[in-house]
């Protein structure tokens, strides 16, 4: 595929910070930097995964690229175009062609409008369809979202659905536009692992009958592996490492991302993968405000010399993969035995 | 595609908000106070309904101006006059059903107003925030404080006798504050749900989110609302009335009591003063049981909600 390596979505030095409220006399007050001058680029068609641990800011540059909100630094392109500040009819017509399902499918829902409203509602916005043929459409979503048949949940309220349906409600809703990018924030995690694998398998054929790039964001080093081609590994607003899901995942290169290979649980032929012990249980004292690199603290190969003063810079590990360490090294590619291997979720 | 499941889809349409309309009927039939309250207010409905009879019948009932022509003053109960005549011969059963309507009619539309009004300020002031917020909080501050009883009998004094729609545009807009206080609450935290996130990007312009996704979340807390304003437009109107600053072209419950203590009848004419002060204190109460029941009707609803959706 050619198309596959064009770039649809580019987000360049995104920095957001969040102002902490604190007490009436504005005491404890504090700034978080959800994202922290992140550039990535994901191609059109791909899977690609943002994965970091919670409060990481994946859901922070979810939104930001859906238009909900706006980055303090940095802009975010798509199909070379800027989207930051993009108001009224501009940011509606954006939206036909990028769409967003949310974390959590209990919350995301109006609890007074019916799931064929709610799924109906962008084809209104958008005015692309109403009526008759609007209704038609909702339940042909609903029915490639494998709610069938689609007439018995139509006309539900949401808290009529388990949260595996509102899911793939959810989906049907992000879809009926046919958008050329579906943000998937941790679309399962609210969910039980059974469900997961549904879910997964809808957002596949959501790529593969529709051609549309999906960002999928997760915390999970497991489900990356199983749907991205892709990702993206962040810490604390700043981004560790990227390349293949393959490569990162069997071969990962940084520090933060071998823990998280080391937390995932294993099962299968999986002795041949190393642990690499590169978390430190306690947290280091800070570096000097903001310099340095930011996994400092926890990073158990760091040297205060180099790592507290210096920011790293990404460097090559092997095609298509950065990894932002001082001490990572191109390593010796794995011995293929990721087919026996498994990762929990 | 064809007639038939477009025929189909409505029907299930529907029957989704028959659904949601029985379930609550069912929690709210369930609760005591909600079924005596609304027992009182049938009762009361048929007397405003049955107001319009007895003028029909003989014209010296109209509680206005019949005047039975062989009495000159206040009589007790008889066959002919069920509930007796007050000074001027008039019938007190007639003006008694009169007085359930002219309840209705105050109460009703003074509340509908104050909820309308409250509500839509509310949801702006809560939506909007900022200065708008700010100013019309503080406005809504300066009326909540201002006693309406108080306020109105000095209008009422300054300009003369106050029409009974005047009445009533002036509890409604003396009314309104503490209905946007809640709404302003209430749309502060749906705000923030991940749902109006959803809708935002499902397209969803800002009159779009407050009146298809705010409102409907709001609107059965305005409701309960207004049957709590119900309550304190009767009584405000009994009050003025009693206090001879009603309107003198209507048969109110409060001009009645006026008619009964300015002609001297208080402690003589039981018959008399008891029907509407009894008639004002049950339906006052009717408005307010109905109002606890709904509450508990809402109650899980917005407790579901909230946690598990
Ligand atoms: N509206 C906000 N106000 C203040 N701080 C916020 C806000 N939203 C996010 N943050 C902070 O930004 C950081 C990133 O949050 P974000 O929700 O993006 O994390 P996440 O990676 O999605 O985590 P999770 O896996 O738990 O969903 C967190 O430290 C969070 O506390
Ligand atoms: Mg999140």
């Amino acid at each position: 595929m050619s198309s596959a390596q064009e770039t649809i979505l580019e987000l360049r030095q995104v920095t957001k910070r969040y102002q902490t409220r604190g007490n009436i006399l504005g005491r404890g007050k504090k700034e978080v930097l959800a994202l922290n001058r992140i550039s990535l680029q994901v191609r059109a068609g791909e899977i690609f995964g943002l994965v970091g641990e919670s409060g990481s800011g994946k859901t922070t540059a979810g939104r930001l690229i859906v238009g909900l909100e706006k980055p303090d630094e940095g802009g975010i392109f798509l199909n070379g175009q800027d989207i930051v500040g993009l108001q009224g009819k501009a940011l509606r017509r954006y939206r036909r062609q990028v769409q967003m399902v949310f974390q959590d499918p209990y919350q995301s829902f109006n609890p007074q409008v019916s799931i064929m409203d709610s799924v109906g509602e962008p084809l209104l916005t958008q005015g692309v369809a109403k009526g008759v043929e609007r209704e038609q459409m909702v339940l042909a979503a609903l029915k490639e979202a494998g709610l069938s048949p689609a007439e018995s949940y139509a006309f539900r309220f949401p808290h009529q659905l388990s949260g595996g349906q509102r899911q793939r409600v959810a989906i049907a809703r992000a879809m009926i536009l046919e958008p050329s990018l579906l943000v998937a924030d941790e679309p399962t995690s609210m969910l039980d692992a059974s469900y997961s694998a549904q879910i997964f398998d809808l957002l596949l054929g959501v790529r593969g009958r529709l051609g549309a790039t999906v960002l999928f964001i997760t915390h999970s080093l497991a489900s990356a592996r199983y749907l991205c081609d892709r990702v993206a590994v962040i810490y604390r607003g700043n981004l560790m490492e990227i390349g293949p899901a393959q490569e990162v995942i069997r071969n990962p290169r940084h520090p933060y991302t071998q823990a998280l290979l080391d937390a995932t649980p294993k099962f299968g032929r999986c002795e041949d993968i190393p642990r690499f012990n590169t978390l430190l249980r306690a947290e280091r004292p800070a570096a000097d405000s903001g310099v340095g690199c930011g996994f400092f603290r926890r990073c158990g190969l760091a040297q205060r010399a180099r790592c507290s003063m210096e920011a790293p810079e990404f460097r090559a590990m092997g095609e298509g993969h950065l990894c932002a360490c001082h001490y990572a090294e191109p390593g010796p590619a794995q011995a293929d035995q990721g087919g026996e291997c498994h990762l929990g979720a | 595609m064809n007639q038939q499941a477009a025929m189909d889809l409505r029907q299930a349409r529907r029957s989704l908000w028959r659904e949601r309309l029985a379930e609550d009927w069912r929690v709210f039939r369930r609760n005591p106070l909600g079924r005596i309250g609304l027992t009182l207010l049938i009762m009361f409905g048929l007397m405003a309904v049955c107001s319009y009879i007895p003028p029909m019948i003989n014209p010296m009932y109209n509680p206005m101006t019949g005047v039975d022509p062989h009495i000159m003053a206040s009589t007790g109960p008889s066959a002919r006059h069920w509930l007796g005549t007050d000074f001027m011969g008039r019938d007190i059963f007639a003006q008694l059903l009169a007085g359930a309507r002219v309840a209705f009619m105050v109460g009703v539309s003074a509340a509908f107003m104050a909820v309308v009004l409250g509500t839509a300020l509310g949801m702006t002031a809560g939506y909007m925030g900022g200065l708008t917020d700010t100013l019309l909080m503080r406005a809504a501050d300066m009326i909540m404080v201002m006693p309406t009883l108080l306020v109105v009998l000095m209008l009422a004094a300054l300009f003369g006798q106050l029409n009974i729609w005047t009445i009533v545009l002036m509890i409604a807009l003396f009314r309104w504050p503490g209905v946007s206080r809640v709404v302003r609450a209430q749309t502060l935290s749906l705000k923030q749900r991940p749902f109006i996130d959803a809708a935002r990007v499902a397209g969803a312009s800002h009159p779009r989110i407050i009146f298809r996704h705010i409102m409907p979340n709001v609107l059965p807390l305005a409701f309960l609302y207004m049957t709590f304003r119900v309550t304190s437009a009767i009584v405000i109107e009994a009050a003025l009335a009693f206090l001879g600053f009603g309107d003198p072209g209507t048969v109110s419950w409060g001009m009645m009591l006026q008619w009964v203590w300015k002609t001297g009848h208080m402690f003589q004419a039981m018959y008399w003063l008891l029907p509407p002060g009894l008639c004002i204190s049950l339906i006052t109460l009717s408005f307010y049981m109905l109002g606890r029941a709904m509450d508990e009707v809402l109650d899980p609803r917005l407790r579901d909600e909230t946690s598990a959706g």
